[in-house]
């Protein structure tokens, strides 16, 4: 059994980045904790969620897809190689790593996305157990659990009062980042803390199965009045994917843009003529709850939401996906 | 108090005075909570942890369908509805206040009328004093230094716009952020592009924006925006006197130009 210090996380951030890995980890920002690269002297926070995802590693807020270089009468394309450099992130949460099965699916879908796979294939995860669970997690009601592996290639889990974490490899890119470590993870003995108690708030089965009856309820009206339509909780989520295609150029070079989108946002789906299948507030978070309880489900078999509970965490309006899913199975009895 | 503003909400609705009326549930984090019926009003709530601007419900279609419309409102929104008020946003009779203060109901003011009550007991209304602390710790540093921190801080912004949906202020249908024909502002969310509309947002609220903060208490990366928000506050003040939010005709100061203004910047 491997076992380091509290303290010593971030020397084995240091054996990491020193051993060629970007290392990514929550880290105290000015009060906020954000999961971004260590670097030396960042304080690692663990207490609690960051702000942004672990799909910020994978899938970043803008990316430039294609270049093209501008002549008087054409143009011609420049190369791009993805930046994927070989990255760990340590402390993430269960959560976080259980969004990868997800987002494999929809960046492998009909199309393999090269970027994203690069990214992917480049990182390895170590997730953290969650001793603690805050009012906004339902991790437990989407199938997850506070100590859950899935998607994982190592995890810390708290010992000794959270004196000390217990590491596990569970992959072969977890066993290669515990050989780099060396002997920053000590041969030892420590008996694991139980994991955080979360209670089951809902069923998604039963709240997939009234959404996909139920598309024209006047429930989506009343249950979407806060919603004030920004991107926070789509930016925040791990499983959220969305994004919009835009170019930009000046005079030599013309860069065309991934960006994040939001299904929250009135404009969407807006139509060049003027018409917006998604007119309200209303039908954009049925789609939000749809897409990740119903659509996704039937088309990937899995959830697109792992209960990290980033997006009620944040919104300023108190829009709460947990909340309106217990609304759900409440009207599905 | 609690009981004052709840009675008063469930007669406008109960008289038809108001159709809905938007106040803060008791629940954690102070969600908005919207009533329509009388016996619902025992659920409102307020107190220190309300921290939205309900005034930027006004710009929501759905909610402009529901007119008239009571908002639970402390001094910073009165304003704000006041503002709403001079850019022809808010109309007598369909927009009405409950006033607020920290523990006490002030009575329901039509947004026509709600300048009157911040005149009377609220004629000074200026930024915290940590607040503007930051705003001069920012001063003294070199345009160079202050434009570092700045960029520092854009580094971190997502482009989600939660600043943009809690502002009573940002009600344009399409926001120039997002005109694309020709586009203005560079959409990633990177360098540039951040930096413009972090400037850009602040600098369309100067001498409009009422300090209510609830642009920076959105901000899911926790972005300084009210320091911004009460530098240019400053300036609209000792520049133009211009103090948003307390006369229901005046003019924007950024959308009005005075052959009195100071010409000298010009040669």
């Amino acid at each position: 059994m491997k076992t380091i210090d509290n303290g010593g996380l971030a020397d084995l951030a240091q054996t990491l980045a020193g051993a060629g890995y970007r290392v990514a980890a929550p880290i105290d920002d000015g009060g906020v904790v954000r999961l971004r690269q260590w670097l030396t002297g960042s304080r690692i926070a663990l207490d609690a969620v960051p702000v942004n995802s672990i799909k910020d590693f994978l899938f970043p807020r803008s990316e430039a897809v294609a270049r093209f270089a501008l002549g008087e009468k054409d143009f011609t394309s420049l190369p791009v190689e993805p930046a994927a450099p070989k990255t760990a992130v340590l402390g993430a949460r269960p959560c976080d790593a259980a969004a990868l099965a997800a987002l494999d699916a929809v960046f492998n879908w009909d199309y393999r996305d090269g970027t994203f796979n690069a990214r992917r294939a480049a990182t390895t995860v170590v997730s953290l157990a969650c001793a603690r669970a805050d009012e906004h997690c339902f991790c437990t009601s989407v199938g997850g659990k506070p100590d859950g592996t899935a998607g994982a290639d190592a995890i810390l889990r708290s010992a000794e009062g959270g004196q000390r974490f217990v590491f596990e490899a569970l992959t072969d890119k977890g066993r290669a980042l515990e050989a780099a470590a060396g002997n920053q993870l000590a041969e030892g003995a420590a008996q694991a803390d139980a994991p955080a108690q979360l209670k089951k708030r809902f069923d998604p089965e039963a709240v997939g199965r009234w959404l996909a009856a139920n598309f024209d309820s006047p429930f989506w009206k009343e249950e979407s009045l806060a919603c004030l339509g920004c991107g926070a909780c789509a930016y925040a989520c791990p499983v959220c994917h969305c994004f919009d295609l835009q170019d930009e150029s000046d005079k030599k070079e013309c860069r065309r843009l991934r960006n994040w989108d939001s299904c929250g946002f009135g404009q969407f789906t807006l139509h060049a003529s003027g018409h917006n299948p998604r007119p309200d507030q209303a039908a954009r978070w049925r789609q939000r709850v749809m897409h990740k309880f119903s659509i996704y489900p039937q088309k990937f078999k899995t959830l697109a939401c792992t209960g990290c509970g980033r997006c009620s965490r944040l919104c300023q309006a108190g829009m709460a996906l947990a909340q309106t899913c217990e609304r759900i199975e409440a009207l599905g009895r | 108090m609690m009981e004052a503003l709840r009675q008063e909400a469930a007669k406008l609705l109960q008289e038809k005075r108001a159709a809905l009326v938007i106040g803060f549930a008791d629940r954690p984090g102070r969600p908005a909570l919207f009533v329509s019926k009388p016996e619902d009003c025992g659920a409102l709530v307020y107190d220190a942890a309300c921290r939205q601007n309900l005034a930027a419900y006004l710009g929501k279609p759905e909610i402009r369908a529901r007119l008239p419309v009571a908002l639970v409102a402390p001094p910073a929104v009165l304003r704000s509805i006041v503002v709403l008020t001079a850019e022809s946003q808010a109309a007598a009779g369909q927009v009405l206040a409950l006033a607020v203060d920290r523990d006490a109901f002030l009575g329901t003011f039509d947004a026509s009328r709600a300048g009157e009550l911040l005149r009377a007991k609220y004629p000074d209304l200026a930024p915290e004093p940590a607040l503007l602390e930051r705003v001069r710790e920012l001063s003294r540093m070199s345009a160079s230094e202050r434009a570092a921190f700045w960029q520092e801080q854009f580094a971190k912004c997502t482009r989600c716009y939660a600043c943009r949906a809690a502002c009573p202020g940002c009600y344009c249908n399409r926001c120039i952020v997002e005109k694309n024909a020709p586009q203005w502002v560079s959409t990633a969310a990177l360098g540039h592009g951040n930096y413009t509309w972090n400037v850009m947002r602040a600098f369309h609220q100067s001498g409009r924006c009422t300090l209510c903060g609830a642009c920076e208490a959105a901000c899911p990366q926790g972005l300084p925006l009210m320091t911004l928000n009460a530098a240019l506050d400053r300036e609209a003040l000792e520049a133009f006197g211009s103090r948003a939010g307390y006369d229901p005709e005046a003019k924007p100061m950024i959308g009005s130009w005075n052959t009195d203004d100071d010409h000298s910047y010009m040669r």
